[in-house]
């Protein structure tokens, strides 16, 4: 079986495409998957969102929990690649005091390994792992409040890291570019891991969707039968606007990332 | 439900500071190691100003989810700010990070990550200079501060409610400050009624009393009449207060009374963090 995916995000109404500070990457035969959400009240935000997302998607580090020093050396060079991205000399004083604070980001980040993964299934894994190198596990990474949901038919198995829409009304902490800023963070990177079956729905969404999606499990409904049917942004950003005009979703970028798990289509000769 | 607008670019908020200008504001104000409370309350509002405009820069620029003003009163009555933006009554968030009258190097300690503390050097930026002479004319300022905003509530129907902080050290000489304190707080948007919050500061070092719900404590008739006149504060502002360690009830008033240097920032900073801001 293998990972299909459908992408889907739209800007807070009120901001340009432009101004969209989340973000969000997948690498299919890596089987990775990633949303950010850049905190607008930093600056170069959105910079620092897409940074962590396409690493993530493109070389995405070992999640050993509860061990955080692979993240930590991961998210190290990525720092100062924000930092060198900034054209220093040119910014105003109020910009260059605000963007010397660091930018700031959710971060989830999503793995599956396992049936077939080339780390699982080397010689030794079948040699002495025997029937196990066809499961295919996932496991996540989170710090702040972007959320996964993981489904299998109507059930939900997990919802990570947020489990209830109370707790999106706090204030989480975020991942900085700015090294210093970071001392409480790595003690509060949240990790999961589960099983993958056939057919099973895994979602990503930034906070204002993952909120509204707690919140409709709350009161009995399921949310997911809406969102596994979005199949175009027209859809998405329709759906969207729905909730915003009737302030089910709070106004702000909101980004989904639906990934199903599907038989492998034979390969074209 | 009021005092709950989104404040954006298209609906931006406002702040309008009137600044005692008399006289005895020569005098060191209580707690700042013989510095004049016209110089105090001068570096409390640059810094204001300077912290509005950094949580606002986003990228390159500014965002414009604030205007904002100042008023002057003593020897004169009119809009304070100095260099670019003199004369100005109102200034977009955007025009007052670009337009400083002055920017003076200032030495910051600042933590170094290991215990101990570097020294840097960093941009401080003045809008707004220190004046002291003639009377305290509140009333007068306070009748301008209504016609500025009369102005701005027009065209600005859906926006957060202006919010108006008056600082001075004794009573007004003129006229006012009663009537002209409920024509100001009297004008409102769809979103809730001009906030007035006053501040009296204190050349003694006695014990402030900060967003009182009644007059009863209060030490005289100057106190009560201030009272009065301030706006009760609405339930964000109420809760930011509380979440900076204010003790304070269901009806606290946007009051400080004997505010020394330390509570008068405290007192600024709440005042100044109403958001919602997006």
């Amino acid at each position: 079986m293998e990972p299909s995916v459908n992408v889907f995000w739209l800007p807070k109404h009120g901001n340009s495409a432009e101004e969209y500070e989340d973000a969000c990457a997948h690498s299919l035969p890596q089987r990775v998957f990633a949303v950010a959400d850049g905190a607008t009240e930093s600056s170069f935000a959105d910079l620092w969102a897409l940074s962590l997302v396409n690493k993530f998607a493109e070389a995405p580090p070992a999640i050993k929990p509860p061990a955080t020093d692979p993240f930590r050396e991961w998210v190290t060079p990525l720092q100062k690649e924000w930092h060198a991205q900034i054209n220093w000399e040119r910014l105003p004083w109020y910009a260059e005091e605000k963007a010397r604070g660091g930018a700031f980001a959710t971060f989830l980040g999503l793995k599956f390994t396992g049936g077939g993964d080339p780390e699982k299934s080397g010689f030794f894994s079948r040699l002495f792992g025997g029937g196990k190198s066809n499961e295919i596990r996932w496991h996540a990474l989170a710090i702040g409040d972007s959320n996964l949901f993981h489904l299998r038919g109507d059930t939900l198995l997990k919802a990570f890291p947020f489990t209830t829409s109370e707790q999106f009304n706090s204030r989480p902490l975020l991942l900085g570019s700015n090294p210093a800023r970071n001392k409480q963070v790595w003690a509060d990177i949240k990790f999961a891991e589960g099983d993958c079956q056939i057919g099973d729905l895994f979602i990503l969404a930034t906070d204002a969707l993952a909120k509204w999606f707690c919140a409709q499990i709350e009161t009995g409904q399921k949310p997911w039968t809406i969102l596994k049917g979005l199949n175009s942004d027209e859809e998405f950003a329709g759906f969207v606007d729905r909730l915003r005009s009737k302030t089910a979703i709070r106004n702000d970028d909101t980004t989904l990332v639906v990934c199903r798990w599907v038989e492998s289509q034979p390969q074209a000769a | 439900m009021a005092y709950s607008a989104e404040i954006s670019r298209a609906n931006p908020s406002c702040f309008l500071f009137l600044i005692d200008q008399s006289g005895s504001m020569v005098e060191p104000i209580a707690g700042s190691d013989g510095k004049r409370k016209c110089d105090s309350v001068a570096d409390a509002i640059n810094r204001l100003i300077h912290n509005l405009i950094i949580k606002c820069a986003r990228g390159e620029g500014v965002r414009n989810f604030y205007e904002i003003g100042v008023i002057g009163y003593g020897a004169t009555v009119g809009p304070a700010f100095s260099g670019p933006l003199a004369g100005r009554d109102i200034a977009l968030l955007s025009e007052v990070a670009n337009s400083p009258a002055r920017v003076e190097e200032r030495v910051q300690e600042i933590d170094d990550g290991a215990g101990g503390v570097l020294t840097k050097k960093t941009k401080f930026p003045l809008w707004f200079e220190p004046r002291a002479k003639g009377t305290t004319p509140m009333g007068a300022a306070l009748d301008l501060a209504c016609h500025t905003m009369q102005n701005w509530v027009s065209r600005h129907q859906y926006s957060y409610p202006p919010i108006i902080i008056n600082i001075s050290d004794g009573e007004a000489t003129d006229f006012g400050p009663v009537p002209q304190a409920e024509a100001l707080t009297s004008l409102a948007t769809a979103d809730g009624n001009v906030l007035l919050l006053n501040c009296h500061i204190s050349s003694q070092p006695v014990a402030p009393i900060i967003f009182p719900e009644s007059d009863a404590d209060l030490p005289d008739e100057f106190a009560r009449t201030l009272f009065q006149v301030s706006s009760k504060l609405p339930d964000n502002l109420r809760n930011l207060a509380r979440n900076e360690n204010f003790v304070l009830g269901p009806e606290a008033r946007g009051f400080a009374f004997n505010a020394d240097l330390v509570e008068l920032i405290r007192f600024l900073d709440i005042g100044t963090r109403a958001s919602n801001l997006r």
